[in-house]
């Protein structure tokens, strides 16, 4: 049984993977997107770079969430439209290890280029090589639970707008937004950022089964 | 022999319209039942109200396990195939059922076999580039995969030349000789499958 949830959990995680690889604007996009949008900064409002430095925890994270949900939709719309989400959720297998999988393949191809863009973007920014590694870890925090929410929005807003699961995330996502400028601003202050680092972990050790287990129903909801 | 599913005064509403009343069939081994009904008859909704996709409005639904006891759960391997033919352009066709939900546990040799049962020749070629009915070949290729208990089929022979009918016709009385059974939906009467049940007049 263990081993049957590990293979299925790694054949959906597989197949999305070789699909979005063949397609590859799915993972290109949102780092273009991050980086066209931290560049625009300098370019508008002004190149010193104590001002770039003081605005950077926010324009970082801004953009990061703005680029975790580019491809939010198209975590189940796919599947729904040609009849394969049917057949996972027919099979025996768990549900709740199809949609982790699906989160993960999402940040996989969204999150993993964010994290890329943000270190080119710390250079833009000015920021200072002691704040590199917690802004790191939180992206990897917050983009997660990015994917995760996203999940959910997806779910909820099937076979509807692409742009309604942006709208019904966006609020949600304010306490990583909160969390993760805090713990950037912290690390280019020499303050301590482990709590929040810690909160940010916490949120994503009960979004994992929480959100997982919603977006099941939100899912199971489009049939009704 | 005990049947494999047995349906019991199920009925079924969708926004105060009844799409179906008091609906009471069994699932036998190795026989099928065609459900036959016009657009909006709650052909799909019946198919998907069997598979759990849907909660059961009234009725009850019996699955026979493996210590031949009826339970409310689904134990048996089930094969849905909707109206969509859950078919990826970027795939290979081994791929589309290689990395299939429903290829899980089946091995390559049951793979190559289903893709040339159903006349796939080269199967490593991309589904984008295939017509309409060598990707419904492909989706029939799946039901070849594993020894599916039930197969719940929305519309098989809509839009199909008569090539392709004959093979799934084929296909389903060799999988009936292996003991598994077709649920398969219709808007007209077919001559292949005896046991029907007619939606349009339960309202």
């Amino acid at each position: 049984m263990k081993s049957d949830i590990y293979n299925w959990f790694f054949l959906i995680l597989k197949r999305d993977l070789l699909i979005a690889f063949r397609r590859s604007s799915t993972y290109i996009t949102p780092l273009i997107f991050f980086l066209i949008v931290v560049s625009f900064f300098p370019l508008a409002l002004s190149p010193d770079q104590d001002f770039l430095r003081s605005l950077a925890p926010g324009v970082i994270w801004i953009a990061a969430l703005l680029s975790s949900l580019l491809a939010v939709e198209t975590i189940f719309s796919e599947d729904f439209k040609d009849g394969t989400l049917d057949e996972f959720f027919v099979t025996n297998e768990p549900s709740f290890v199809l949609v982790f999988a699906k989160v993960l393949c999402h940040w996989l191809i969204t999150g993993l280029p964010i994290l890329l863009a943000s270190a080119i973007s710390s250079i833009i920014l000015y920021l200072p090589a002691s704040s590199f590694l917690p802004m790191i870890c939180s992206l990897i925090l917050g983009t997660f639970f990015m994917s995760l929410l996203g999940a959910m929005g997806a779910a909820l807003s099937l076979g509807r707008s692409a742009i309604l699961s942006s709208i019904i995330v966006l609020p949600f996502s304010i306490p990583t937004l909160l969390m993760g400028t805090a713990v950037v601003s912290s690390a280019i202050n020499n303050q301590d950022y482990s709590g929040f680092l810690l909160i940010m972990g916490a949120m994503l050790a009960i979004g994992i089964p929480g959100l997982c287990l919603l977006t099941v129903e939100a899912i199971l909801l489009n049939y009704e | 022999m005990l049947p494999k599913l047995k349906v019991k005064n199920l009925s079924c509403s969708r926004a105060d319209n009844l799409l179906f009343h008091d609906l009471n069939f069994e699932v036998v081994a190795g026989k099928n039942i065609e459900i036959i009904g016009s657009n909006g008859s709650g052909k799909t909704t019946l198919l998907r109200i069997l598979l759990g996709l849907i909660n059961i409005g009234e009725g009850k639904l019996e699955w026979l396990d493996n210590e031949e006891n009826y339970n409310h759960y689904r134990s048996i391997d089930c094969f849905y195939q909707g109206h969509s033919l859950g078919i990826k352009n970027l795939l290979s066709a081994h791929e589309n059922l290689s990395l299939s939900s429903y290829s899980f546990g089946a091995s390559e040799e049951k793979i190559a076999y289903a893709l040339d049962r159903v006349g796939i020749k080269n199967h490593l070629s991309f589904t984008s580039e295939l017509s309409v009915g060598q990707k419904k070949r492909i989706s029939i290729a799946r039901w070849l995969l594993k020894d599916f208990g039930i197969y719940f089929i929305d519309e098989p022979f809509s839009a199909l030349d008569d090539q392709a009918t004959s093979l799934i016709i084929e296909i389903i009385e060799e999988l009936n000789a292996k003991g598994a059974s077709f649920v398969i939906t219709g808007h007209r009467a077919s001559d292949v499958i005896s046991n029907q049940i007619f939606l349009d007049h339960e309202v």
